[in-house]
């Protein structure tokens, strides 16, 4: 009856991720075997918090080796001498089990211990009632498991040397001999297991089903790379994004599937640290309920708060987090895109962006024919049309060409390149925007624009190799412009910089100013660039690290379309910006455009003086210095 | 409506001074007739009927005539030159001609001047042509029945016109806030109707000779200081203007 | 050469053109009164201008749509915004201001508006004849006039307006501009970025497309100086920009500057101002 139950319930839930759009195919077969390997049985994002994580290792461990006791019970219940063969058998099997039975059980009291007496804020707005039910029901397995097999002794019934097991042996000395005992934890274990089995496709336990295949179809590398729309579909095919849960992909329903509510994301989301009412978890089970729904209502005002879309950095803190690989800026994203593109219904301030993206190519409404103007002086070879390609295309990025202090970067760039003796261009007026911010403030029909022509301009121009400033436009032009056509070796400046200076072609002096540097979510988490700078600045100065970094890097609040957006609440900058100053460092070491503006903003707002450059003025100035 | 360029912080002319240099440029509807656009639209939206957008100039203003028709107009004509501007008299006459190729009209809006050439005229002479009443700098627009009622600023206050329609209304920025075109839009009006014609160029009666950026341009500020530090600075120069 | 020029009662801008016509030989200066009318009233110009060689009014709204009446209804040619007459060639104003084109202007009569502050006032001297439009023309009129509930300043005729633009970023972001201007009696006005992104309602925008200032000081906060607002400011008397940038094309258009961010700058400038106050 519980199999019908569970059977019934899974075919509804498997219906529902089928009934999904299509999600693109999944290639990198071994990659994506790593990562149920390292992930999900080594557990390796939930053991970052040593006590949480091996409290559910300890519980999902468990589970694993435990399963086979669940089948010698069921057997057991029918033909009460009969086991698995061989297994049944084994001393250090049942000892092993007996080992799992007390971890599991230390995990169930870890658990209640963090959430009666902890109580940690990630927890704000899950379901800790279910959780309460869960752990409950968890605890009854293990027990009634121990108590059956000590029965199963006392009743002389075991098919293996009772002493290997010490605990159930140990425990079997409480209970009398007969057998009545033995039938009846049998049969409390097996109630325990199959109501669970009934409840579990109801609750969020359901992430034992989903959890290993969402693992599977995640993005193994790229993760900054935003899955294309198609626009040159008939009518009915067309989809602009996620307006109802009819609209989500099925990886989309599988992620909301396997939520946890475990709060992590939520926990290191830098809006919600700031007092936004985002809170990624909150998201993901928003739209849960939604797809348990059926709902034919939109999903933004529906499950799911309109400010809590556009809080959003796209920083990726969350995915990072995510023990079950979620990947919440997808749903986001394909939220915003609904309402940009279909609803036209976004935050005004962000219309002249838009605008100004589409009829001017760049953010900031600026004529094109100014944005070489940071280059007059430096000689700088502007590559015109017909020109034999350089090696390096520069692509300087709309922030570096137009605003004052992001300039600084462009400029220091190219007079290293000059001096290295490396042969490069920039493109001048004919680089447009790569139409970051509009994809990822959701149009993407204008990003699909920009990106056809840049890609038309590029490959007309011969250019194979590009080196960028901006690691927005490194994303873009590294992962997303392969799918129109373009394929280009992209490099960010630091790593071609690092390069430089390893090959001796640039020689900085060694020096003593203390830098801290801050990773750009881009680039060291979407991305993987975190070795790079550190090896020029390890070089220049005397590098201290922030708690926040590589990976785990918190933030400068320009991400998601945010450099054109108002924040309400307190400045992801400014949190940041503490951290940055906390350190003591004289200076704060930069490697993109918006944290350059964001973070010099922070800096000033908590009023420190503390200087905030670019890696590449910083080498620039320890060359000149020489 | 007219398709303008984007000209940012400068003036630079083309090499014969007979234009604004438009390479790396980008384009819209010129201001006051995008406004124009979007209270066609609006008016059809609430009363039914058809919105019709028309524009004299080069093949590539069927970018500015998708774009209207994205955010709803129905169809479009496209009154083709070769790039070389028109004057504003015969940019009317050839306007009027497309207007009486087609079903009367109820209303024919436009903006009150071009950003670029900024002439005034365009719309008055096109109602005398047609034999119209026209309004124009308007800042508010409603159907009354078979009339109009226009509001225009008059120093701080509006002055309020009734017309009968057919009419020709020129309109001004602040009409309305023209929404964001949608995607769906966007595609539909891929397909909408656009029809296009070669008009004949008339000699100009306001022959334009040459552009000229005027001098003076290159002023240069006098810069008091940086940061709040300028502020009593910046106070003693109020006082001296008499206006602190 | 005989001219005749619209004016206005009591308009600076009539003034200024009654001054550049004198310059052009005879004048016979015309007004009219009562419900503006405007086809009414050019077709009483065309009657009134039998034998000019030159029709000229201020290129101000009126005097622009009036004349465009009187050249639609003589189909002739009509320069608006002319800057200077040589002959028949014309130099008139494009783009607000920042262009200007030399045009040859064919036909009689000659018909042109004047640009406004590009030639000093003269007193009428001689008295302006007043006409009288045809009572039967049916042509559109003024039914009423509203007055609009404005609180404070009206940023047209404003001595002071204290502007913001990109660099405020957001409308929260105003009220340092607000303060400013309520200590200087100002106006407060927007750049067109503003009023698109839902900051500031339209009537506060300075531009080309927007309320063109004649104040005798414009401070400009965090703008970066497009032309089209540049259109709008440049009748200001002097011009101080507040800016991040440097290099922003609004120091090439102002008198003074002050680089540095404004949320530190103008509550400076404000404090500044309370305290000479005492």
């Amino acid at each position: 009856m519980c199999g019908g139950l569970f059977a019934r319930r899974g075919l509804f839930l498997t219906r529902l991720v089928l009934a999904g759009k299509p999600s693109p195919p999944r290639g990198d077969v071994a990659a994506r075997a790593r990562n149920e390997v390292v992930l999900v049985l080594g557990q390796r994002k939930l053991l970052q918090r040593l006590v949480p994580g091996l409290m559910h290792a300890f519980i999902f461990w468990g589970f694993l080796v435990l399963f086979p006791t669940i089948v010698m019970a069921a057997i057991s219940a029918v033909d009460k001498h009969a086991t698995i063969p061989w297994l049944g058998h084994q001393g250090w099997f049942m000892a092993l089990v007996d080992v799992f039975v007390l971890l599991v059980l230390a995990g169930v009291v870890t658990a209640v211990a963090i959430r009666k007496v902890v109580r940690p804020q990630r927890f704000a707005g899950s379901h800790r009632g279910e959780a309460d039910l869960i752990l409950a029901l968890i605890a009854g397995v293990v027990l009634t498991l121990l108590c059956w097999h000590a029965a199963r002794i006392a009743a002389g019934l075991n098919e293996w040397p009772a002493h290997e097991s010490f605990l159930s042996n140990a425990l079997s000395r409480a209970f009398p001999h007969g057998p009545v005992l033995e039938r009846l934890f049998v049969w409390a274990h097996l109630c325990f297991i199959f109501g669970f089995l009934a409840y579990l496709p109801y609750s969020k336990h359901l992430h034992i089903a989903t959890a290993v295949a969402n693992v599977w179809l995640a993005r193994t590398r790229a993760r900054g790379k935003l899955l294309a729309l198609r626009f040159d579909l008939p009518d009915d095919e067309l989809r602009f994004g996620a307006g109802t849960v009819a609209d989500l992909t099925q990886k989309e329903i599988l992620d909301a599937f396997s939520c946890t509510e475990c709060g992590r994301c939520q926990d290191a989301c830098p809006a919600h640290a700031t007092g936004k009412i985002l809170s990624p978890k909150l998201l993901i089970m928003g739209i849960r309920d939604q797809v348990f729904a059926q709902s034919t209502e939109p999903i933004v005002g529906n499950g799911v708060p309109e400010e809590m879309i556009w809080d959003c950095v796209t920083c990726g803190a969350c995915v990072e987090a995510c023990p079950v690989s979620i990947e919440h800026i997808d749903h986001i994203v394909d939220l915003r895109r609904q309402r940009v593109m279909v609803d036209s219904q976004f935050p005004a301030e962000a219309e002249p962006m838009l605008r100004d993206v589409e009829r001017s190519a760049n953010p900031w409404g600026k004529p094109q024919t100014e944005r070489a103007a940071w280059a007059d002086e430096l000689g700088v070879r502007v590559l015109e049309p017909g020109d034999p390609a350089p090696e390096y295309l520069y692509w300087v990025g709309c922030a570096a060409s137009f605003d004052e202090r992001a300039k600084k970067s462009a400029e220091s760039t190219a007079k290293l390149l000059a001096k290295a003796g490396v042969d490069f261009a920039i493109l001048g007026p004919r680089e447009a925007c790569t139409g970051d911010p509009a994809r990822r403030m959701g149009n993407e029909y204008v990003f699909q624009g920009y990106a056809e022509q840049n890609v038309a301009t590029l490959n007309e121009s011969g250019v194979t190799k590009i080196v960028a400033s901006c690691p927005h436009c490194f994303n873009t032009l590294a992962n997303e412009y392969g799918d129109f056509g373009g394929n280009y070796e992209v490099l960010h400046h630091t790593e071609l910089l690092a390069e430089l200076v390893d090959s001796g072609r640039l020689q900085p002096k060694a020096g003593s100013e203390s830098i801290t540097y801050h990773d750009s979510c881009y680039l060291a988490r979407h991305n993987d660039v975190r070795l790079e700078p550190r090896k020029l600045l390890n070089v220049i100065g005397q590098p201290v690290e922030m708690k926040r970094s590589g990976k785990q890097t918190f933030c400068c609040g320009a991400g998601g379309a945010h450099m054109w957006m108002e924040e309400r609440g307190k400045p992801i900058s400014e949190e940041r910006a503490r951290e940055a100053v906390e350190t003591g460092a004289e200076t704060l070491a930069v490697a993109c455009p918006f944290c350059t503006v964001m973070l010099d903003d922070g800096v000033k707002g908590v009023g420190s003086a503390m200087r905030v450059a670019d890696v590449a003025t910083l080498l620039a100035e320890s060359i000149d210095a020489g | 409506m007219k398709r303008v360029p984007l000209t940012g912080g400068k003036m630079v002319l083309t090499a014969d001074e007979q234009a604004i240099e438009t390479r790396h440029l980008g384009f819209t509807i010129s201001p006051h007739e995008e406004c124009a656009v979007e209270e066609a639209v609006r008016l059809v939206e609430a009363n039914g009927g058809e919105t019709v957008v028309l524009t004299l100039g080069p093949a590539a203003a069927e970018e500015q005539l998708r774009d209207s028709m994205a955010i709803g107009a129905d169809r479009a004509v496209l009154l083709k030159t070769d790039g070389v501007e028109w004057d504003a008299q015969a940019t009317a006459g050839a306007i009027v001609d497309a207007i009486r190729a087609e079903e009367p009209f109820d209303l024919i809006l436009f903006g009150n001047e071009s950003a670029d050439a900024s002439n005034y005229q365009v719309g008055i002479r096109v109602a005398y042509a047609l034999g119209l009443p026209v309004v124009t700098g308007l800042k508010k627009i409603s159907l009354e029945g078979a009339q109009v009622r226009c509001e225009c600023d008059a120093g701080g206050a509006r002055d309020v016109y009734v017309v009968p329609m057919p009419a020709v209304l020129t309109v001004l920025e602040g009409l309305n806030l023209p929404r964001y075109p949608s995607v769906p839009g966007r595609l539909r009006a891929k397909s909408k109707p656009l029809a296009v014609s070669e008009p004949a160029r008339p000699p100009s009666q306001l022959e334009k000779l040459r552009l000229v950026v005027p001098a003076g341009q290159g002023k240069q500020a006098e810069i008091l200081g940086e940061g709040p530090s300028a502020a009593p600075r910046v106070v003693e120069v109020m006082q001296s203007l008499g206006v602190a | 050469m005989s001219t005749l020029v619209f004016v206005e009662p009591d308009d600076d801008l009539s003034l200024q053109a009654l001054a550049f016509a004198r310059t052009l030989g005879d004048v016979r200066a015309v007004s009219l009164d009562g419900a503006y009318a405007p086809a009414a009233w050019a077709a009483a110009i065309v009657s009134a201008a039998q034998g000019a060689d030159t029709i000229v009014a201020a290129g101000s709204d009126r005097g622009n749509e009036l004349l465009a009446h009187v050249a639609a209804r003589l189909d002739k040619p009509f320069a608006a915004n002319v800057t200077r007459i040589d002959g028949d060639v014309v130099t008139r104003i494009r783009w607000g201001g920042s262009l200007l084109e030399e045009a040859r202007l064919h036909g009689s009569p000659r018909i042109l508006t004047v640009a406004p502050h590009t030639h000093a006032a003269e007193a009428a001297g001689a008295p302006i004849e007043l006409l009288v439009p045809d009572a039967s023309d049916a042509s559109p009129r003024v039914l009423e006039r509203v007055e609009e509930q404005a609180g404070g300043v009206s940023l047209r005729d404003a001595k002071v307006v204290v502007s913001g633009g990109r660099g405020v970023g957001s409308a929260e972001g105003f009220a340092i501009i607000e303060e400013l201007a309520g200590l200087l009696g100002a106006a407060v006005g927007c750049s067109r970025v503003v009023t698109s992104a839902g900051w500031r309602p339209h009537a506060d925008q300075v531009g080309q497309t927007g309320t063109k200032i004649s104040a005798d000081l414009y401070v400009a906060c965090g703008i970066s100086g497009a032309t089209q607002h540049i259109a709008g400011a440049k009748g200001a008397k002097k011009i101080l920009a507040i800016n991040s940038d440097r290099e922003a094309p609004i120091f090439a258009s102002a008198d003074y500057g002050v680089i540095g961010d404004l949320h530190e700058i103008v509550p400076a400038i404000s404090a500044e101002l309370r305290k000479v106050r005492g």
